[in-house]
């Protein structure tokens, strides 16, 4: 079988070109005579629109390959090649990768068609889609890179774009201030997966550094080295799929146009850290301590982001709060050995979330930038089709039986269980509760009830087909991507398992139909209790609370922020302080100084002597001549 | 003309400048004859580049005997580690007399005698020439930031020339001792480098000679804790002096490291690595957070020019080929992203009379090409992969992480801090809203954006498809390892224990 194809580089190369394209007409443009908006957005659709076609023909090619040697590879070119180094610019389409390449190009599609309707009339029309074209580029190569090296590239990439969209709005400091923080947090993260690639290329990666050749080395990974490249590359993921204790940057990254929030916040960039996971999951199955820490991380997330999402009344807030958390959920499947049933959930994910995204951004669009819940209510009766939309997305958010949402959450719980990690199952189940609460608060106030502010409630209308399109399929995806991996207790066959099987490393659970059912029973009450706290307290329209003791210390965020901006950004800016005002005056230049002042003291010692008068002078000769004939007499013994 | 490229490279301009310095020539006809020799070194320059084989040894050598009865010789030459240092010299200087105009014509000689005495610098092959090279090239910094620098120049010209003389006159001592030691066992006096290699070095003034010398490159680069010249200079020193400066000459530091003290001094080299190699991280990390609180942006650039110089020369205390070929591959990167930086500095304060960062805002609505080309500069100086400084930056760490998990760790601190300064000072500079001084900011002009656009695409370029510059100096870097296991001297005195187990895992 040929494995070698010609096309997956020019996957991720058509954004990009659609990127460069736009960004230099932008560039040349946008302080004198506009581009018109129509050009814009056809270029910035035709690379994403050419890249879903192109990945289709992907995995159409792969599934016609037999089930153990489905992978497509090009070598594009050799990047660097230093001594026992050798790093290709090679891309990998594997059953892994295009599942990932499948739902980031359809979704990506989807919403840049969605943000030529958002976007219609901002003065920086061109740049925003040359940035997103340049995210969607970046993510692809992220996801189809042969090695870490590559994803790396992807990696970084993703987190550039994500800055720079998050300040897209640059006039204001919060909005810049919060893409900063993104970046440097990101970074934070960067380190430790940089670290952690490091080590994996001394450990085993000097006989290839990709993902096949280091697959086939995993065996040589001593365990402890096993377990430190596993944390290491951990603490990459945290930064980026915001988790514990660098989830802060991903809510005030609220701070860019929706369409972002729903394409990188939520749908694709901050799954990128699960897929690392699954990615290395041959190096995580040797090392199970790395894994359980990966587990209870992600479960402790989900649950502290739970709570904040209960308080919260910024609607896209709420949202990033529920990403968070969901996240974290993924992170537990991955972490607990189920690779699949993770993935399977950043699957079902990107379609509801995204819907949600999109479907909060079509209530702020009509509303005119309000994005306080509060100050909503009754907008079923104005916008039917994002109410309906949104109810769909809020049911597999909320985990609702037969929605996707369900299916993959609950695998996941339950492989929890099976896997032997009873606590992370029981947090699971607590977080599945408020996550129904927190999700219909925040719809009871948003579309029942009665208007809380009757004029902006009267100007309220249901946004254009170019939006509400993209919501539709994205809810009939919510709806039915869970039955693609449908457990064989519902009659199905898990195809998404199977399908994934080449590409991890996974074992079969030890379960029973016994715990299955047990998982799923739970779930289910959990979600019904979940919805019936928030009906009683919200269905029927609510009037805004005075926050107090927990529930103020919960909506202030624990005061994390307040924390770390003490414990390190302050720090951090004053040991900066203290070597400009007393290091680098005294210390460091120390030396110089006293060489400087030994030089004066010696100038002032010998001065003593340059008296200036001739007759001290002639005494100096005199006794210099005494002094040279004496030593001459002695030495000559005359 | 191209078989004596290397000495018209040195003497062309060497000479002109000289020559122009006395020649009553209007200080226009100065600039273009300028541009035009700088622009001459850099044909010469590309055809070296593009003739140039990799082959690990000394190619375009020229050999004439000199001064017979000491064995000196004028020899140069170039390898896979001159190259690089040589392309950024030849690749930059045109930029001096392009971008902005000058007080005197004596500003333009000397920046051509400048340009002479770097090239030789690089291309030496013989002691005395390397040191000859390397003294000259001071003169006319002290000249230029004497004369044509900010407030505070005298103090900062008598700073750096006391400083780079004692340094060098340490440097004389150790050559001296290093041909005497060359004289006692072979019975010949010799001064070629390359011959250096094979001596025996031991004892006290052997340690004596390493320290002198690399006391020298230290000053030179500078390398933490001889870093406290530099603020004062690279603010005070007018833009352009400071781009080269930044640009090139530090990396002519870190050259003469890996020319004359790591093959020479192999067995101090191993010994005391780990020390230069936390002198390298600590001055990353200590110049780096000094950058942070910086209010004037040319001082943050020299901060941040600082913290980079500590990582770079960390990739030749390492002692493998990565981290070696890492640095040798910053050299230009690093010269490309933060010499544009400084150009870029220069470029703000003309059109906004201020290098104040507070005082400053939104650039990027008024002047977008600008604000493109800064950002792809500053991104590449924070080692974004896609750009040249992300190349260089793994390699190192990577090196650094074989060489010692405790340095590698630190290294890899700097993929934070650059980023922590130069978002803060973008933000405030470009982003956020116009200010009264910015108010009337133009954006490059079509002359200007044609004069950085090559640049910038060579930091595209490096990032995307490092592979033929890396092929260019990798087989030199691999001999330069080599070498050094040969003579039979652990390239690593003390092995850690993550050294060993990895050597476990791979057997």
């Amino acid at each position: 079988m040929q494995h070698t194809v010609t096309y997956l580089g020019l996957i991720p190369l058509m954004p990009l070109v659609g990127a460069v394209v736009m960004g230099l007409m932008h560039m040349f443009t946008c302080t004198g005579r506009r581009i018109s908006e129509k050009v814009y957005s056809f270029l910035a659709v035709i690379g994403p629109v050419l890249a879903t076609i192109l990945a289709l023909k992907t995995f159409l090619e792969l599934r016609q390959m037999p089930e153990e040697a489905r992978y497509l590879s090009q070598k594009v070119f050799t990047w660097f090649n230093v001594g026992e180094l050798d790093v290709a610019m090679g891309f990998l389409a594997d059953p892994l990768s295009v599942l990932m390449l499948l739902f980031v190009t359809f979704i990506g599609t989807l919403i840049h068609f969605y943000s030529i309707g958002y976007m219609a009339e901002d003065e920086n029309y061109g740049k925003f889609f040359a940035y997103l074209n340049l995210f969607l580029g970046s993510m692809l190569i992220l996801v189809l890179g042969d090695g870490p090296v590559v994803m790396f590239v992807g990696w970084e990439g993703v987190g550039l774009c994500s800055y720079l969209l998050i300040s897209f709005y640059s006039k204001d400091r919060d909005n810049v201030l919060a893409g900063n923080k993104a970046f440097i947090v990101n970074r934070i993260g960067d380190l430790g997966f940089i670290l952690g690639m490091s080590l994996l290329f001394w450990a085993i990666g000097t006989g290839g550094f990709d993902y096949l050749s280091l697959r086939a080395n995993a065996e040589a990974l001593t365990p402890a080295l096993g377990i430190a490249v596993c944390l290491l590359l951990f603490v990459g993921a945290t930064g980026k799929s915001a988790q514990i204790p660098l989830y802060v940057w991903l809510p005030d990254a609220m701070a860019g146009p929706t369409p972002v929030s729903a394409l990188i916040h939520a749908a694709t960039m901050v799954t990128a850290g699960v897929y690392m996971v699954a990615r290395f999951s041959f190096l995580y199955v040797q090392a199970p301590l790395a894994g359980s820490v990966v587990a209870w991380v992600g479960i402790l997330t989900a649950l502290l982001a739970a709570i904040f999402g209960m308080f919260q009344k910024d609607i896209k807030k709420v949202l990033a709060y529920s990403t968070v958390s969901q996240l974290g959920y993924m992170f537990a499947g991955v972490g607990v050995a189920a690779y699949s049933a993770g993935i399977f959930h950043v699957f079902t994910h990107a379609f509801f979330k995204a819907l949600l995204f999109l479907g909060a951004g079509s209530v702020i669009y009509a509303l005119h930038h309000q994005q306080d819940i509060w100050k909503m209510g009754g907008l079923k009766a104005e916008m039917p089709t994002t109410y309906w939309t949104m109810l769909i997305g809020c049911l597999a958010l909320a985990g609702c039986p037969l929605l996707s949402g369900f299916f993959s959450k609950d695998e996941i719980l339950y492989m929890a269980l099976a896997n032997g990690y009873q606590g992370v199952w029981l947090v699971g189940v607590i977080v599945a509760a408020m996550t129904a609460y927190y999700t219909f608060r925040m719809f009871f106030l948003v579309f029942h009830g009665t208007p809380r502010d009757q004029e902006a409630f009267d100007h309220a209308h249901e946004s254009p087909k170019v939006m509400t399109v993209p919501l539709v399929i994205l809810a009939i995806g919510a709806v039915f991507a869970g039955y693609l991996n449908l457990p064989a207790i519902f009659g199905g066959d898990q195809q998404v398992t199977h399908w994934l099987a080449p590409s991890l490393v996974e074992h079969h659970p030890h379960g029973s139909h016994a715990l299955e059912l047990l998982a799923i029973a739970t779930s289910i009450v959990a979600f019904a209790i979940g919805i019936f706290i928030a009906y009683k307290k919200y269905g029927q329209g609510a009037e805004e609370p005075e926050f107090k003791g927990f529930a103020k210390f919960a909506y202030n965020l624990f005061y994390v922020d307040q924390l770390y901006h003490n414990v390190l950004v302050r720090p951090y800016k004053g040991i900066g302080s203290s070597i400009q005002n007393m290091l680098e005056p005294y210390v460091t230049d120390g030396h110089v100084k006293l060489s400087t002042l030994l030089y004066q003291l010696l100038g002032r010692t010998f001065k003593i002597f340059q008296v200036g008068y001739v007759r001290i002078y002639a005494i100096y000769m005199v006794i210099g001549l005494s002094l040279m004939s004496l030593f001459l007499s002695q030495t000559l013994n005359l | 003309m191209f078989e004596h490229v290397l000495s018209v490279m040195i003497f062309l301009p060497l000479l002109a400048g000289v020559a122009l310095l006395v020649l009553p020539i209007a200080k226009s006809g100065v600039r273009a004859l300028g541009l035009g020799i700088s622009i001459i070194v850099l044909i010469c320059g590309l055809k070296v580049y593009v003739d140039f084989v990799g082959s690990g040894g000394l190619e375009f050598v020229e050999k004439h005997s000199w001064i017979t009865s000491l064995g000196v010789n004028y020899h140069v030459g170039v390898d896979g580690i001159s190259l690089f240092v040589l392309m950024a010299a030849a690749i930059l200087f045109p930029m001096v007399f392009m971008v902005f105009g000058a007080k005197s014509k004596a500003y333009y000689c000397n920046m051509l005698i400048a340009l002479g005495a770097m090239v030789g610098a690089v291309t030496a092959a013989d002691l005395i020439v390397f040191y000859i090279f390397w003294e000259i090239m001071l003169l006319p910094i002290f000249f230029i930031i004497g004369l044509y620098g900010g407030e505070k120049r005298i103090a900062a010209t008598i700073k750096i020339t006391i400083y780079t003389i004692a340094g060098s006159l340490c440097m004389l001592a150790g050559l001296l001792y290093i041909a005497v030691a060359h004289h006692t066992q072979t019975g010949q006096w010799s001064f070629e480098i390359a011959q250096m290699a094979t001596l025996e070095l031991q004892g006290g003034f052997a340690v004596a000679a390493f320290i002198g010398m690399m006391l020298a490159f230290a000053i030179k680069i500078p390398l933490f804790p001889f870093h406290t010249w530099l603020p004062d200079a690279y603010t005070e020193a007018p833009t352009s002096t400071t781009f080269i400066l930044s640009a090139i000459m530090a990396k002519i530091g870190v050259y003469g490291v890996i020319r004359l003290v790591v093959p020479v001094f192999e067995a101090e080299m191993a010994r005391y690595a780990i020390v230069l190699a936390y002198c390298g991280v600590i001055g990353l990390m200590y110049c780096g957070i000094a950058a942070i609180i910086q209010k004037d942006f040319k001082r943050m650039l020299a901060f941040s020019s600082a913290s980079h110089m500590g990582i770079i020369a960390l990739g030749i205390f390492c002692m493998n080929v990565q981290a070696l070929t890492g640095t040798l591959f910053q050299i230009v990167a690093h010269a490309t992203s933060t010499g544009v930086l400084f150009l870029f500095a220069g470029i703000l304060e003309e059109r906004t009379e201020t290098r104040h960062i507070e005082d400053l805002g939104g650039v990027a609505s008024k002047a977008p090409i600008f604000a493109t080309f800064f950002a792809i500069a500053m991104l590449a100086s924070c080692g974004l992969p896609g750009t040249s400084g992300f190349i260089g930056e793994f390699l190192i760490i990577l090196g650094a992480v074989k060489f010692n998990m405790v340095i590698g760790v630190l290294a890899g601190t700097s993929v934070v801090i650059g980023v922590c300064y130069m978002l803060w000072m973008f933000q405030r500079v470009f982003f956020e809203n116009v200010t009264a001084k910015t108010e009337g900011f133009k954006d490059l002009s079509p002359y200007e954006t044609a004069v950085f656009l090559p640049v910038i695409i060579i930091i595209l370029v490096m990032g995307i498809y490092p592979q033929p510059f890396i092929a260019k100096v990798e087989p030199a870097a691999q001999k330069h390892i080599l070498q050094m296991a040969v003579k039979g001297k652990p390239q690593v005195a003390e092995k850690n224990e993550f050294t060993i187990q990895f050597e476990l895992t791979n057997n």
